[in-house]
């Protein structure tokens, strides 16, 4: 196994939440454990909530305030699906070789377009260039993404 | 290039307007280690980066942290939405008030307005990728210490996303240190800068 790269751990009783070290290394220098290649991962509407895909990097604060859970609204299903894709796409920055992530990643991006032509087809355009496919110039309609009224049930 | 979407990555509804806690938060946008100098910092070290990986990952992480910018500027306006100026006298919030009203300006918490002094970019593959290990870090305590004040869920939502999303980060610049430093010379990763030195005969360490 190459040591700087992630793969898995030769134990066999190495826990998701950790990652591979080399065994020996070179001083003077910053060494991160490799997430290993084909971790767990959180259905989307759980990545989004929890600010990630990997159960494994998954290290909250101790201090939480319960009561609040995301709205599920179409705007919040486009989001879940537009993490899982950036998610991915971190991930496989630095593992281009795990096969497995990379298939997730193609299947999450095509469920993301589509999810995206639903959600402007029916709610407005999110980019510039959607905005010339509406029959009059739509890009002004309110609300704007900082406003309360966007995030609104809807 | 860069394409504006219209609407946020996370979801921002914040039921009740509370001007303390926007003085608190506003630090998350121009603070020391906020999202504003984030940004800038890894959009700005890509450019002297010799190896794909590094180069991916600061673009990627550089781009999300513009979106984390736009959250941190939403929570603001929402908390400062319909207030009066009465309910602002007297809280945290007036002295921002006086100069911004509830305009977005990048400032420190501590008053202190956004400056590049912050962030650095020294076009060196270790240093730089360093540098944003303690960044993701600096921020990440940041957000602890925004939860010890907030008790309002909606606005604890959101920033425990941020927060966590420092800690992946986190895990992504290490990562992306180890690969980098695999391409280097095995004996001394410091022989050379292989951002400025690759156009001569790379030496290799003795030994």
């Amino acid at each position: 196994m190459n040591n700087e790269t992630g793969n898995s751990c030769p134990l066999p009783s190495c826990p998701d939440h950790y990652g591979t070290m080399p065994s020996c290394a070179g001083l003077a220098v910053p060494y991160v454990p490799f997430q290993q290649n084909a971790p767990k991962k959180y259905a989307q509407e759980e990545a989004l909530s929890n600010g990630t895909l990997f159960p494994g990097l998954n290290l909250p604060f101790h201090l939480k305030t319960e009561g609040s859970t995301l709205p599920a609204t179409p705007l919040s299903e486009l989001q879940a699906l537009e993490f899982v894709v950036l998610e991915l796409g971190m991930y496989l920055d630095t593992h281009p070789e795990d096969t497995e992530a990379f298939t997730l990643f193609k299947q999450y991006a095509a469920m993301e377009k589509a999810a995206k032509a639903a959600y402007e087809s029916k709610f407005g355009p999110l980019t510039k260039s959607a905005a010339a496919s509406g029959e009059t110039y739509g890009w002004l309609k309110e609300p704007w993404p900082w406003n309360y009224e966007q995030n609104e049930v809807k | 290039m860069f394409l504006y979407e219209k609407k946020l990555q996370f979801p921002v509804k914040i039921a009740t307007p509370n001007p303390k806690l926007a003085a608190f938060i506003i630090s998350q946008y121009g603070g020391p280690d906020g999202e504003v100098g984030a940004a800038m910092r890894y959009l700005s070290q890509r450019y002297a980066m010799p190896f794909a990986e590094a180069k991916g990952v600061l673009t990627d992480i550089g781009t999300e942290e513009l979106g984390h910018m736009e959250m941190i500027a939403a929570i603001v306006h929402q908390l400062t939405r319909n207030l009066k100026a009465e309910e602002i006298a007297g809280s945290p919030f007036a002295a921002y008030f006086v100069d911004h009203t509830t305009g977005i300006y990048p400032t420190a918490a501590s008053g202190f307005p956004w400056s590049a002094g912050s962030i650095q970019s020294t076009g060196d593959v270790i240093a730089d990728l360093t540098e944003d290990l303690a960044a993701e870090q600096k921020a990440r305590l940041t957000y602890d210490n925004i939860l010890r004040f907030s008790d309002d869920p909606d606005v604890n939502n959101a920033i425990r996303f941020l927060r966590e999303r420092e800690i992946v980060h986190f895990q992504r610049f290490g990562e992306c240190l180890r690969l980098c430093k695999e391409k280097m010379d095995s004996k001394n990763i410091y022989l050379t800068n292989p951002a400025f030195d690759k156009t001569t005969a790379m030496p290799k360490a003795k030994g």
